[in-house]
């Protein structure tokens, strides 16, 4: 009944006429939670702008921060920025308390790209995707499951899902791909 | 070719032949039949039995709505279905299609029996056939209810097909591809909105489809359609055929379900069959048109007696002649034109029967023009025709009196009682209804969605005012999402306008009891069982249909709501709107389970969650048991273990030496902030100020009820930073109510939390070689006991992966978990693995984990627990900080009916024979003698085989428990009372001497 799937490796999943989804390669990833008052300072020692719009990106080098409430941010960086934004935030905490928590293994990247990238979306999100502006982002569900989506472009769509629900969501988008080359 | 085809009519393509079978008769067809217009191609009406009595019944409509004509369908093997309607299922080379309800054949079915038992089977049989006497419902009644039930036959092969589902936005969607609903669309559209047009039909047109007559602008309809649909494709409107919109909810979302693969005779076996889509729209435009309405009359049922306006369809878009020798009863001016079109075919119209004592005079000249004789002011009053129609028994009616009959041989009977607006969806928004007493319908009033109405589904009659108003309202729906829309007109020539008058039962000179005047003709409902329930107390409509069961059927009633509801209203004497019109609910019409259930089924049914040592687990042979989403490995048979043995040998070597598990599952949250110890206090009922970092507690989360919600150990990592952990089903529960508290009840708190469940993978060590076997691995950190005790946690490498380590034990034995970064998980795991091979490190899964943590008496929540269970209940009240100011849960643990003595507590039982395992929720009773039914005083919740104690073990919940220690109480089992002795409720260990290693 079961098939186990490897999250490990990056690669590519599916890929048809319509569209191709991949897994990529890990991130550092870190949830950000800080209030009003001590927003600037975060921004300041991060070296890039937390954005106060909701599913607006800062992008600043290879790190970029997305904010996903009205206290809370997703900053995604490279190993090699890992160590500094841990400090960074550390030094400012006593001044500018907030939570710094690593959370790059909780979540693997899927990548949805190809000329039906948004219709394969239109499978397991209820969102109306054609009013995400490229370079932004949402929480939302994909078929039930929470995700993080981000929309880079005009046919290309990247998502964030916990690990254990990553194999639903990979099924269904392997799926899609076939279903929407026969059309 | 068939003489009922006629060359050059029709939009099937008669070059085209297409070969399926009925009953297994080979049947001819063209590209572009239905079932039911091909077998009428091949002059044949009988198509199915009815329900209840099994008449002979043919085809009344040609389209969803159907009521009799519902067939079998195979499409090769796990590819069939029930009850298809024939008039809406495409026909291909090969297509199998068995007619229904009948025993042994169609012609000649035993279960006709029924119909001359008729006076047998009135209205509200069952309920007093099958009331008494009160043994009889098991054995005779219900059994025979059953095999009576239902429709068809189900299918008995898992369905071959799959299903796939869409969620789409769009600016206006347009239901119905008819005149009102293309020029709504086109408005729209023209607008610069996006638009979605949909159909159920295999084709856009409705009701053009079936008027080829009719000059629109200048234009002959049928180019005039083409011309029409290629423009609302070159505007980018998305037109979809074959997608009945099933239902209408909450906030403009409707459901489509549209159908892919069952008109194709070699769909590509990855197609989805069907799709259902969740459509949110802007502006909803019903254009869904009006239903023609039966005429209730005795013999109103027979195969060859169909509804004109379908008559005229199977004419005008498919090329077939119902019959040769037509007559037409009416009491609206529409089924004159059939009975034209019908004659300029070719067929020999017997005569045209007008229940209005003055017909339109121009209707009346164009009837003699081609010499067919009008009879006005007339009643239908009955028909012959064993399996098809062959007369019908027409009587004047003057001034209120039948005069004498005469018979009118025909082959077929083509009536029409009027029209009924289609209100379905309408219906579903709970939008509201008003009785218009000019055409005696229900139209469209409040509306509670942002939706327009246009065209017949208003009330509305003929092109010309459909394609108006379908303009107007495609206007309407432009400027309510603010866009400006211009105005037009149609010039509509040929055009069919008409109007009629409403009946309830025809006059009849038949005495009533013998009348079987058809109102339900699926579910076989009569006039008089309608008039038989309200003189037996029916008073409402909704009673009236349970009570008969009219409009119950898998037609939701389309042709007999309003017959129903008019015969029903004139028996009570009130009008209509009075008596009520029933609910109409989703879907429209029948939908696949199919079509709902969508990806879910197989591997995708639903969310499986796998830890990143699942694999291990699988690869070596674990059994897996369901814990919330999750799979997680129950215990490691090896080869011809049971899971008893299983589980004795992994507990065994646990406390033997070393046992290795994955605790990946656990709900993990880290809380930080400054605030975090005052928020740890808040919620948990232990104390926490003074837990120095690099501690762990044992924490006990109460809801304010002060019942025990979840457990878990917690570690603080530094001043602010606190490591939680959950139980696995309560990850997200707990998270939530922190938050719930967090946001509404303490907001000033400068604390914030966040899910690490799947950051980590954790693996706990458990067994005296624990330690030798995880200090080779550790770097960064002395674990032993001196420096690292139980009850610790610490940031460490562990083979040289980042790691959080706990010293732990829900085992009794010396244990650590170790968390490392999920990627990690597996190969850390294989690691231990490898190297525990020295000390036979075990693996062992959640049966294990479940005994050794009951040797110990550590509760399980949700096991041990029931919701109201208090941590003094439990026997936790240690847990409980008794200095603490406040904590969720803290008043109501100070309750009368929470400090009560004699509340359910938590208790060990050892059976006295020391042999007999208890059964889990078995009731426990103080006195096994007292006469039945017994009081209860508890039951067991836990119990297993204990192979550290050569004995069962069982944990229970008994009132006042705690004080009876040392006693007996019994459990009655259907073989016998099983006496055992009241414990304490750590049975192994109780002094923990063995986690001092």
């Amino acid at each position: 009944m079961t098939v186990h799937v490897d999250l490990l490796t990056a690669r590519e999943l599916a890929s048809s006429r319509a569209a191709t989804v991949s897994l990529l390669a890990p991130v550092v990833r870190f949830s950000l939670r800080v209030g009003a008052d001590e927003r600037d300072a975060l921004s300041s020692a991060l070296g890039v702008p937390l954005p106060t719009r909701i599913g607006q990106c800062s992008r600043q080098g290879e790190t970029e921060i997305l904010s996903l409430g009205p206290d809370e941010w997703l900053v995604l960086a490279s190993e090699s920025e890992a160590a500094g934004i841990i400090e960074a935030c550390a030094a400012i905490y006593a001044d500018a308390p907030h939570s710094l928590t690593d959370i790059s293994d909780r979540e693997v990247t899927l990548l949805i790209e190809g000329p039906k990238a948004g219709e394969l979306m239109t499978l397991g999100c209820p969102r109306d995707l054609d009013r995400l502006p490229d370079g932004e982002a949402r929480r939302t569900v994909f078929d039930g499951v929470s995700v993080v989506l981000w929309r880079d472009g005009a046919e290309r769509f990247h998502i964030d899902v916990w690990r254990s629900f990553a194999p639903h969501v990979m099924s269904l988008l392997t799926t899609g791909c076939g279903e929407l080359a026969l059309e | 070719m068939s003489r009922f085809r006629v060359a050059g009519r029709g939009r099937v393509r008669h070059d085209r032949p297409i070969q399926f079978t009925f009953d297994g008769q080979q049947i001819e067809g063209c590209a572009g039949d239905t079932v039911a217009s091909a077998l009428l191609a091949n002059g044949r009406h009988l198509m199915g039995r009815s329900f209840k009595y099994h008449r002979p019944r043919g085809p009344v409509t040609a389209g969803t709505e159907e009521p009799n004509a519902l067939i079998g369908t195979r499409r090769g093997k796990g590819r069939f279905e029930p009850n298809t309607r024939a008039t809406a299922q495409d026909i291909w080379n090969g297509l199998e299609t068995t007619s229904q309800n009948k025993y042994p054949s169609l012609a000649f079915d035993v279960g006709a029996l029924n119909d001359g038992l008729y006076m047998l089977f009135s209205a509200g049989f069952y309920y007093k056939t099958f009331m008494w006497p009160r043994s009889f419902w098991d054995r005779v009644y219900e059994p025979f209810i059953r095999a009576a039930a239902g429709l068809g036959v189900s299918p008995s092969e898992p369905d071959s097909d799959h299903y796939a589902s869409r969620y789409l936005h769009t600016d206006v969607l347009v239901v119905g591809g008819g005149p009102a609903g293309l020029a709504t669309a086109r408005r729209a559209a023209e607008a610069g909105l996006d638009v979605t047009l949909v159909d159920e039909n295999s084709e856009m047109g409705g009701t053009l489809l079936s008027e080829p007559q009719a000059e629109i602008d200048g234009k002959a309809a049928w180019d005039w359609l083409a011309e029409e649909v290629a423009a609302l494709v070159a505007l980018g409107v998305r037109i979809m055929t074959r997608t009945t919109a099933i239902g209408y909810y909450h906030q403009n979302m409707v459901g489509l379900c549209q159908k892919l693969t069952d008109h194709l005779e070699a769909p590509d076996p990855a197609m989805p069959r069907e799709r259902l889509w969740r459509v949110r729209a802007g502006q909803v435009a019903l254009a869904q048109g009006a239903l023609e309405k039966p005429l209730v009359f005795h013999g109103n049922d027979r195969p060859g007696v169909m509804l004109a306006g379908s008559a005229q369809t199977y004419l005008n878009r498919y090329g077939v002649k119902v019959g040769e020798r037509p007559v037409i009863v009416t009491s609206h001016d529409s089924a004159w034109y059939a009975a034209f079109d019908l004659a300029d075919a070719g067929a020999t119209v017997q005569a045209i029967v007008d229940t209005r004592a003055n017909p339109r005079a121009d209707l009346v000249a164009e009837a003699e023009a081609r010499n067919i004789a009008v009879l006005d002011g007339h009643t239908a009053t009955g028909t012959k025709g064993r399996l098809r129609v062959k007369s019908v028994r027409v009587n004047p009616v003057k001034g209120g009196s039948i005069g004498p009959g005469r018979t009118l041989s025909c082959d077929c009977l083509l009536m029409s009682g009027g029209w009924t607006p289609s209100l379905h969806l309408f219906s579903h928004t709970k939008g509201t209804l008003k009785w218009d007493e000019e055409t005696q319908t229900f139209l469209p009033d409040r509306k509670a969605e942002a939706c327009q109405i246009a065209g017949a589904g208003r009330g509305l009659w003929g092109i010309e005012a459909a394609l108006n108003d379908g303009a107007a309202m495609g206007a309407a729906a432009a400027e309510a999402l603010g866009k400006a829309a211009k105005t037009v007109s149609f010039r509509v020539q040929n055009d069919r306008t008409g109007s009629g008058i409403t009946h309830t039962e025809l006059p009849t000179d038949r005495h009533p009891s013998q009348t079987k005047a058809f109102v339900d003709f699926q579910n076989d409902v009569m006039a008089k069982d309608l008039r038989l329930a309200v003189r037996e107390g029916m008073r409402s409509i909704e009673h009236v249909k349970r009570y008969t069961t009219n409009g119950m059927a898998t037609d939701q009633g389309k042709m007999s709501n309003m017959n129903g509801l008019n015969i029903a209203a004139d028996a009570l004497g009130k009008p209509q709107p009075q008596v009520g019109l029933t609910t109409f609910r989703p879907p429209y019409t029948p939908t696949t389970f199919g079509a709902f259930a969508g990806y879910h089924k197989g591997d995708h049914f639903d969310v499986t969650r796998r830890t990143p040592i699942d694999s291990w687990a699988e690869e070596n042979g674990a059994v897996f048991e369901p814990v919330s989403l999750w799979r997680r490995a129950r215990y490691f048979p090896q080869s011809g273990e049971d899971m008893d043995t299983a589980v004795s040998r992994e507990c065994r070597a646990t406390r033997k030496s070393l046992g290795m598990f994955d605790a990946s599952t656990l709900g993990k949250i880290e809380v930080v902030g400054p605030d975090a110890v005052e928020f740890m206090n808040r919620m948990y009922t232990n104390p926490w100020t003074k837990l120095a970092p690099g501690r762990t507690r044992y924490g006990l989360l109460l809801g304010d009820d002060g019942f025990i919600r979840d457990d878990g150990v917690i570690g603080r990592l530094s001043d602010d930073r606190f490591h939680v952990t959950t139980t696995t089903g309560g990850a997200a529960r707990v998270l939530n109510m922190m938050e719930d508290y967090l946001q509404t009840e303490w907001p000033e708190l400068k604390v914030w939390l966040t899910s690490t469940t799947e950051q980590w993978a954790t693996i706990a060590l458990n067994g005296p070689n624990a330690r030798n076997l995880l200090e080779p691995f550790v770097e960064g950190l002395d674990i032993s006991d001196e420096a690292f005790p139980h009850m610790s946690i610490a940031e460490c490498t562990v083979a040289g992966y980042p790691a959080r380590l706990f010293r732990v034990s829900f085992t009794g034995e010396l244990g650590f978990e170790v968390n490392v970064p999920a990627r990690h998980g597996r190969a850390l795991w294989e690691t231990l693995f490898e190297a525990g091979q020295r000390y036979d490190i075990c693996p062992y899964g959640t049966e294990t984990m479940h005994v050794l943590r009951a040797e110990k008496g550590f509760i399980i929540i949700g096991q041990d627990t029931d919701g109201t269970v208090t941590p003094f209940d439990a026997g936790q009240g240690w847990a409980v900080g008794k200095k603490k100011r406040d904590f969720v849960g803290m008043r109501a643990l100070q309750r009368p009916d929470l400090v009560a003595e004699n509340r359910k507590q938590l208790v060990g039982l050892l059976t006295e024979d020391g042999r007999t395992k208890l059964e889990e929720g078995a009731q426990i009773v103080l006195d096994p003698n007292q006469p039945t039914p017994m009081r209860m005083v508890g039951h067991v919740t836990s119990s297993y085989r204990s192979d550290a104690m050569g004995r069962p073990i069982a944990l229970a919940l008994v009132e006042g428990g705690h004080n009876r220690v040392g006693e007996t109480v019994h459990v009655p089992m259907p073989d016998g009372v099983v006496r055992a002795e009241i414990t304490g409720t750590a049975f192994y260990d109780s002094d923990n001497e063995r986690l001092k290693l």
